[in-house]
């Protein structure tokens, strides 16, 4: 009984000098001059991200530059949306690294749903998500690949880890916004 | 007829300038205010805030200002016309009306005129009662508005408003007279020429009693003027947006407005009542311009206010209560007495 009349006094004491209060004041303070971890996307800084990203995908060539696809099309019978459409054709000219390509490979990526089942079921490693992101667009057509499009080399190129935040350049042309990032001029990110 | 003589119409002309400039001032303090408080908001939230209109989102005000103008203004259906449409003015009013009797300074010399200037636009020795009494009609604009919308949101918002603004005022008004025991007046003037000196000399630090007084008329004033903690009548919560749910347009405006202009006049009262009002806090060899102590202070407090706003959570409707009438009604009866005693 004692004992809980005591607490109480200590707890009268601190609600009278405000305690928690200026406690709550001292945290509030501590962040509102600390510097702040808000990414300016996109005017001027872009997030680069690590090389585990699931963005769009791509489809990589050998070292001799030939396709790594193989047509055998288990990214399709492994993808559980059904958004991969793959035509197999005959090319004996050096084109693949066998000598069955894709005459298409295309990928619906408003149905996709980036879970990377098709970069597992891959036997040759050909398709890998990739570290692009922004899917934003006015049309439709932008939201189907072809795989002229996904062989084109990365903006960011394998080499670079990833994980920070590179100057960014914000365009806004009439064929469409775009952000460029300029991978020597990059940070940490600030937390 | 009697011709007035020169000196008598310039006294009127001063006091329709000092009108103007005041009300000018007042009308544009918002825009920096809301630019200041998202400011201050996303730092505190580790964000940025304003950023992309204009430098350091600047502008963003006249954009904010820009958009409210082009809204369409809305009456609801089955609204009081009439009543609806005027309640943002009741609110407004009222807040503006309390810049009478405040005064920024003493008096000063305009140059070339060589005409002695009062930094206020009135006088009167009953000031402080002027101001609780005008400052106490702003709830009118609340209730009428959250009454007049036909909406069931808007009505508890104006209820919550009125018996806060009740549980409240009594305790401000006491506050309020504690700083007068302590002045000897009831002009503002004289409160803030009573504090001259130095630090020492300020009501806040009469202790043991000034910062009693000084945590009730804030913690008051904070609930008179609906910001949180105690922001109750438009608690976005559970009441969409309390007494202005219905509101859009220049009518919302002129409450965001009222709003604005009430916390400047309880900064600029909290620096006069209890912090010295333009008296500079040491004495000091190179003169500094009282008006600069004067809004650094008024700054500070204005900046206080928002950080409390980011920094506690909104208090439950019978903890409101609570506050009110357990505790700051009682404290202030009992630091009446303790006054008065050392007063004697
Ligand atoms: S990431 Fe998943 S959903 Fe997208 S294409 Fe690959 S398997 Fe299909
Ligand atoms: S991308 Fe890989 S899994 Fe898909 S068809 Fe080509 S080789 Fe087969």
């Amino acid at each position: 009984m004692s004992d809980k009349k005591g607490i109480d006094i200590l707890d009268l004491i601190k609600k009278v000098l405000f305690t928690d209060f200026v406690k709550g004041l001292k945290v509030t303070l501590g962040y509102n001059i600390s510097k702040s971890i808000t990414h300016r996307y996109p005017d001027d800084e872009k997030w680069i991200p690590y090389r585990r990203f699931r963005g769009v995908h791509t489809l990589n060539r050998d070292e001799n530059g030939r396709e790594l696809c193989v047509a055998c099309e288990l990214c399709v019978k492994a993808c559980p949306t059904s958004c991969i459409t793959v035509v197999p054709m005959e090319d004996d000219t050096g084109r693949g690294i066998a000598d069955r390509v894709a005459k298409v490979w295309r990928v619906n990526l408003v149905r996709c749903l980036f879970c990377g089942y098709c970069e597992d079921a891959c036997p040759t490693r050909a398709v890998r998500l990739g570290r692009e992101y922004e899917l934003a667009c006015s049309d439709f057509r932008c939201t189907v690949r072809n795989r002229e499009d996904l062989l084109m080399p990365q903006p960011v190129p394998e080499s670079i880890e990833g994980g920070i935040v590179a100057k960014a350049k914000f365009e806004r042309p009439l064929s469409g916004i775009k952000v460029t990032a300029d991978l020597k001029v990059t940070k940490k990110r600030a937390w | 007829m009697m011709i007035p003589d020169i000196s008598t119409i310039l006294e009127v002309v001063l006091i329709a300038v000092k009108v103007v400039v005041v009300t000018m001032i007042l009308f544009g303090l918002p825009l920096p205010l809301t630019w200041l408080e998202r400011k201050v908001a996303g730092h505190i939230q580790v964000r940025l805030g304003p950023w992309r209109v204009g430098p350091h989102g600047l502008l963003q005000p006249f954009a904010d200002m820009i958009k409210l103008l082009m809204k369409e203004d809305i009456v609801p259906d089955r609204a009081d016309k009439f009543l609806f449409t005027i309640a943002p003015l009741l609110a407004m009013v009222p807040a503006f009306a309390v810049f009478v009797a405040i005064p920024f300074g003493e008096n000063i010399v305009i140059p070339v005129i060589n005409k002695e200037v009062s930094l206020y636009i009135s006088d009167m020795n009953v000031g402080i009662l002027y101001i609780l009494a005008i400052s106490g009609l702003g709830v009118y604009g609340i209730i009428l508005g959250g009454w007049a919308s036909n909406s069931k949101y808007s009505l508890i918002g104006g209820l919550r408003s009125s018996a806060q603004m009740i549980s409240y005022e009594i305790s401000i008004s006491f506050a309020v007279i504690g700083v007068v025991m302590l002045s000897n007046s009831l002009s503002l003037v004289d409160i803030v020429r009573s504090q001259g000196g130095s630090l020492l000399q300020w009501n806040f630090f009469y202790l043991p009693v000034g910062p009693v007084w000084c945590a009730i008329f804030i913690i008051g004033s904070l609930a008179e003027i609906n910001r949180i903690p105690f922001d109750l009548p438009e608690d976005e919560g559970t009441l969409g947006a309390g007494f202005h749910t219905e509101y859009s347009g220049m009518k919302f405006a002129l409450f965001m407005l009222a709003e604005y202009v009430a916390m400047v006049s309880v900064s600029v009262l909290t620096v006069i009542l209890f912090f010295g009002g333009w008296n500079s806090p040491v004495p000091l060899p190179i003169p500094i311009p009282p008006i600069f102590w004067f809004v650094a202070k008024v700054a500070f407090f204005i900046y206080f206010f928002m950080w409390v706003r980011f920094t506690l959570p909104r208090y439950r409707y019978d903890q409101l209560m609570t506050i009110g009438w357990k505790i700051l009604i009682p404290v202030s009866l009992v630091t009446i007495l303790i006054t008065g005693f050392m007063r004697i």
